[in-house]
């Protein structure tokens, strides 16, 4: 068992839980819907970069995975 | 233990080999389109939304998050112990990774029961259309993963699999993982 792979799950968990709380304690502002976005982006790179190993690809796929985040996040907070 | 090395910097090989990794991109983009698309339905109709998103157990969905997560760091420490050829150790792991699924589905078919007890079912508004549609495709993907977790892990048992079998499948279940983690916040928190 890797340490940077626990470490890597413990903060996969408290970014859960705090957009947990975010979402639940106040949802009526409309940057805490990015701000939930943001924290979901965040473990979406935590997840393809720790556990999938994407950390140590070509460039080309490290990229292409934070060009797709940009733009699906970047979409739905305009459209929000 | 010495361990297996690949040379991942070699733009044709990603972890798991690329073509896994022209399905994970095509998934994303689907997925993500129909995700777009719910956003842009949202806006013309914000209290059904709302109200449809309330109807929605997010301690669910959180629950389901941590099992997926924890699910996909047993499957990193099975890819680790099996690159240290490790195959004891490996088998146990994915067996972990297994029972995170197995737990997703259940709390998953909890929520549906619960949905369906209640009428809100895949035609009771646009919502919950794109609800069915976009959790039930994910949930196919989840057995379609276990189904492979299951092959591996009998490769594993016969010392058949070959490294880039077992990332390959660890990819997969992976992107299981980031599905879930834009569909949650998507669907159980912004609206």
């Amino acid at each position: 068992m890797k340490k940077k792979d626990i470490y890597t799950l413990g903060l996969l968990i408290i970014l859960t839980f705090l957009t947990a709380l975010f979402s639940t304690n106040f949802n009526t502002f409309r940057y805490v819907t990015i701000i939930i976005l943001v924290l979901s982006a965040l473990k979406f790179l935590l997840v393809a970069f720790n556990f999938m190993d994407l950390k140590h690809a070509n460039p080309f796929w490290k990229v292409l995975i934070i060009t797709y985040l940009v733009f699906f996040v970047g979409i739905i907070s305009l459209i929000l | 233990m010495e361990a297996i090395k690949i040379d991942y910097k070699n733009i044709y090989y990603p972890p798991g080999g690329i073509l896994i990794w022209i399905l994970i991109f095509l998934e994303l983009i689907t997925f993500g389109i129909a995700l777009i698309v719910l956003v842009i339905n949202s806006s013309k109709e914000p209290e059904i939304f709302h109200q449809s998103r309330l109807a929605l157990n997010a301690t669910f969905g959180a629950l389901n998050t941590i099992f997926l997560l924890t699910s996909g760091f047993f499957m990193a420490t099975t890819v680790h112990q099996f690159k240290l050829k490790n195959s004891k150790k490996a088998s146990f792991y994915l067996n972990l990774t297994m029972l995170g699924g197995l737990l997703f589905l259940i709390l998953k078919g909890i929520e549906y029961y619960l949905k369906i007890n209640t009428g809100h079912t895949i035609g009771y508004n646009s919502f919950f259309t794109f609800y069915w549609l976009l959790t039930g495709f994910h949930v196919i993907h989840v057995i379609v993963g276990l189904v492979i977790l299951l092959f591996m892990k009998n490769g594993i048992k016969k010392s058949k699999s070959l490294l880039e079998d077992v990332e390959a499948s660890a990819a997969f279940w992976h992107m299981c993982d980031l599905i879930w983690l834009l569909l949650f916040p998507t669907l159980y928190l912004i609206f």
